[in-house]
């Protein structure tokens, strides 16, 4: 007799059964795997249209300002090695770059969060640097907004869309990277180990920091910057401190900025802090601040916070190498198209196509990769609340003044925050923790890693036309290496997948513990 | 001379090794700065002087006559260093080498024995050219016995540093292509400033327009693809040893900084992650090496498709070198992407050197066709 669905070992109907969900629990589980299975019947629809507005407006963006700029700017940053993107910052403000992700509770534009990563492809298809530019705002707003504190998130944002309506930016940064610790510094396994250096010793009304952080992107253009350090040197992880401090603070001053290889338009800093002091209502996330919501220990809480910070961007990252590989497969397509070899166009040989094929296809992979990993997000992780129907529905459709009158002064509240950190960090489950850092890793070095060998066959493709600045596939060759080292080295996002999606089905797994 | 005997090559390697350490270490990334071209003119002086600028080149012409052995030795050791000077020796062998190839040895004469500068002594070539496989090249009217050059040519390697230039130009439609001696003093010649390009920067690149500019003729009309098809085999040698100095100083710098950085409380050195990619490097390095060698030996028995054979290596160290250099960054994190390290130069040096005699499909392309070739004389 035919059956429709399998019989069990009972004989029963495999759906829904306990058998089924043992197999279906199983490694690879299902609930990690097929998450945009998962997710898609749950998505709120005006997320598309939402997304399509997104993807629209950034191509406008590149058309106006990205492609025209890209190569200009990047030699001139070659030509002056004090540049500063003072300019493009302002533009950037004009468009609307610097809010339009940030939630309207916040005074933001309020867009969905994953939208933020197929912007991020389109801009980075024509300059990787103009989107870091954009991008590392939100980085430091992930900082912000995860560490649970509504009240401090609230009136650093607010400033920021101030800056937008006033037409003086206010562009936030994020610095976590220390001379001698850089890895170390995103795992609570390794910065006990480490050698970190950033101090932050407890005076009366707040703390005095001294330390020194490297290649902080958009450190010398931000108003605000978000700051990690450390209160007992000797135990990093269970004394992390965050503050936001602001540009132009007494003791808190700027080094060079870097001499990079790509990427030029956006700096990477040097922050120098010496005697800085800063006051307590500027610290965002502390031991002190985490035991009003939590009975677990800081260091568990302090990987939670830094793993919702790199879950929601590192798909962002992903987008961007996804963007580079756009921009290197769309050079190469251009060429081939153009380009005669012995009186017969490059396109029309089978070993081109046969190329071009496989470059686009990493693009899509890629593409998919990153849109995986906000699925998680959306699904299990930190856009979760955010993207609940009703909530969704509710946060589109009630006005800006809604939010500015009745909203925000609750976000001031000491309980709005203790709910937000118990939100964030007390009642999500592990399981969905991992699933949304590993899956981001995962998109991270796969984005990434596509992303180099998409403009190391462009280069090949245009042979010595590649070669040339004013062919663009060279910036892109070098702008894209970045990608694999910042946000974490692709290494230790390898590490931190395995971590987070194989070690737990193999109970004699250690990592980081050679 | 071809001689593979490593003790007759201990000399140049030595030469080559002391210079590279006494001269350019210490100096790559201030030769690497925007704006591009003048930089290595006291460099150029001791090349001149101490017989770099004619490795190849026999001694009654005004060369040292090393040989190309002793040419790869040389390259391998400057570019562990800074591949910008070795694309430089690169570039002046392969124009010398078609000049000899086309049986121009009197023209040669007149040019290298009584050089008294670099300028006189340099000729600049379009390195990253084949220039079969483009269309682009200028073209060549005749009057009588006197040819004269109209047209664009991109990425002419010396453009701003040599007096004189080999350029490819056709006659007409079609693949067959001829090479011309031009003075670049000539009023007709317009060279633009040095291009912006990925990497050697301090072997520096122009774009020349040609205005009926006068031009003499090497060896034949329309047979530079078989001057260049005699030459490659050597020149691709030659762009092996550069990428395999490269990956050394790729694989040297990474392990020199992996016992100094720590990273959860120990040198970078003891996490496995991290020798496992040193050991992808270094295997790398060192397969380059004995393919540089291995190629040294078949220019030296001339067997049955060691054209084809050279390529192939040629075309194997140039992918190892991108791969390596890219993990080579890796290891060093966000300082390898930093210029005061010198592993992004070599990430964008050794794609320079890939794309030296043209574009890596057209090569691998070309291999294929030549064993078509082969395969059909044997019938």
């Amino acid at each position: 007799m035919f059956h429709a669905l399998p019989p069990t070992d009972e004989g029963n109907e495999m759906k829904n059964s306990p058998e089924a969900l043992s197999w279906l629990s199983s490694f690879p589980k299902f609930e990690d795997t097929w998450l945009g299975l998962s997710y898609a019947p749950h998505m709120p629809k005006h997320m598309v249209k939402e997304t399509r507005e997104v993807i629209a407006i950034a191509r406008k963006f590149n058309d106006a300002v990205a492609k025209p700029l890209a190569l200009k700017l990047d030699r001139l940053t070659h030509e002056d090695m004090d540049y500063l993107p003072w300019d493009l910052v302002g533009e950037a403000n004009r468009w609307g770059f610097y809010t339009m992700w940030i939630p309207k509770m916040f005074g933001g534009q309020g867009y969905n969060m994953p939208s933020m990563s197929c912007f991020s492809e389109e801009v980075a298809s024509a300059c990787a640097g103009i989107m870091n530019v954009i991008g590392v705002h939100y980085l430091a707003v992930a900082g912000l907004i995860t560490s649970g504190n509504a009240r401090l998130a609230k009136r650093i944002l607010r400033e920021v869309v101030a800056g937008e309506k006033s037409g003086d930016p206010c562009v936030l940064a994020l610095a976590t990277t220390e001379p001698g610790a850089g890895t170390d510094v995103e795992e609570s396994d390794l910065v006990d180990k480490g050698c970190v250096t950033c101090q932050a010793r407890r005076v009366e009304n707040g703390y005095i920091v001294n330390g020194t952080k490297v290649f902080i992107s958009m450190g010398h253009v931000s108003s605000w910057t978000v700051l990690y350090a450390y209160e007992d040197l000797k135990q990093p992880s269970e004394t992390t401190i965050g503050f936001v401090v602001k540009t132009g603070t007494k003791g808190f001053s700027f080094g060079s900025h870097e001499n990079k290889m790509g990427q030029r338009v956006c700096p990477a800093s040097v922050l120098i802090f010496e005697d800085c002091f800063i006051p307590d209502e500027q610290v965002l996330f502390s031991a002190g601040l985490v035991k009003k919501f939590t009975k677990k220990p800081v260091k568990d809480i302090a990987q939670r916070y830094i793993d919702y910070v790199v879950s929601a961007t590192r798909p962002g990252v992903c987008a961007f190498g996804i963007g580079v590989a756009r921009g290197a497969f769309e050079a190469a397509l251009h060429y081939s198209s153009s380009t005669e070899i012995n009186g017969r166009l490059m396109i029309n040989q089978e070993w081109v196509q046969c190329m071009l094929a496989e470059m686009h296809k990493n693009v899509i992979l890629g593409r998919l990769a990153y849109t995986e990993a906000n699925n998680a997000n959306n699904h299990r992780g930190l856009y979760r609340l955010l993207q609940i129907k009703p909530v969704y529905y509710y946060l589109k459709a009630m006005p800006h003044f809604w939010f500015d009158k009745v909203i925000a002064p609750v976000l001031d509240w000491e309980l709005t925050s203790r709910i937000m950190g118990r939100l964030y960090f007390d009642l999500p489950k592990p399981e969905d923790q991992r699933c949304c850092s590993g899956w981001a890793s995962v998109a991270k070095f796969a984005g990434t890693d596509l992303g180099v060998k998409n403009c190391q066959m462009a280069i090949e493709i245009m042979g010595q036309k590649g070669l040339r600045q004013d062919a663009g596939v060279e910036k892109m060759l070098r702008d894209i290496k970045l990608l694999q080292i910042y946000e974490g080295t692709n290494q230790l996002n390898r590490l931190n997948a395995f971590k987070c999606l194989i070690a737990p089905e193999v109970p004699q797994a250690k990592v980081f513990d050679e | 001379m071809f001689n593979t005997d490593p003790n007759d090559l201990k000399p140049f390697a030595d030469l080559a090794r002391s210079f590279a350490v006494k001269e350019l270490a210490g100096k790559v990334a201030q030769h690497d700065r925007y704006p591009f071209g003048d930089f290595y003119q006291d460099i150029l002086e001791k090349f001149h002087h101490l017989g770099f600028l004619g490795v190849t080149l026999p001694a009654a012409l005004g060369g040292i006559d090393g040989g190309v052995a002793a040419l790869c030795e040389m390259l391998l050791q400057i570019c562990e260093v800074d591949a910008s000077p070795g694309g430089i020796i690169f570039t002046q062998t392969l124009a010398q080498e078609i000049l000899l190839a086309a049986g121009n040895r009197n023209l040669a004469q007149s040019i290298f024995l009584k050089a008294a500068s670099p300028k006189e002594m340099l000729v600049a070539f379009p390195a990253y050219t084949n220039p079969a496989q483009t269309d682009s090249l200028p073209l060549v009217q005749k009057k009588g016995n006197d040819y004269n050059l109209t047209g664009r040519l991109e990425l002419l390697v010396l453009g701003s540093l040599a007096r004189q230039a080999i350029i490819p130009a056709r006659h007409g439609r079609g693949p067959d292509y001829s090479f011309f001696l031009i003075s670049l003093d000539n009023p007709k010649v317009e060279r633009s400033e040095p291009v912006f390009t990925l990497g050697l920067h301090a072997c520096p690149a122009v774009d020349v327009t040609f205005s009926g500019t006068r031009a003499h003729l090497i060896g034949e009309e329309n047979l530079g693809h078989r001057y260049f098809g005699k030459v490659s085999p050597e020149m691709n040698s030659a762009a092996a040893a550069m990428n395999a100095g490269i990956l050394r100083g790729a694989f040297n710098e990474a392990f020199s900084y992996s016992q100094k950085r720590e990273q959860g409380g120990r040198p970078i050195f003891h996490w496995s992650e991290i020798v496992m990619m040193l050991a992808s490097i270094s295997v790398k390095a060192d397969v380059a090496a004995m393919c540089v060698h291995q190629s040294c030996l078949e220019l030296e028995r001339k067997s049955s498709g060691y054209e084809s054979r050279i390529s192939a290596a040629s075309l194997h160290v140039a992918e190892l070198a991108c791969n390596a250099t890219t993990d080579g960054i890796q290891v060093l994190g966000g300082y390898g992407y930093m210029k005061e390290y010198g592993q992004e130069k070599r990430y964008r040096d050794a794609r320079m050197v890939q794309a030296l005699l043209g574009a890596v499909p057209y090569k691998k392309l070309d291999i294929i066709q030549k064993a078509v070739h082969a395969a059909s004389c044997d019938l």
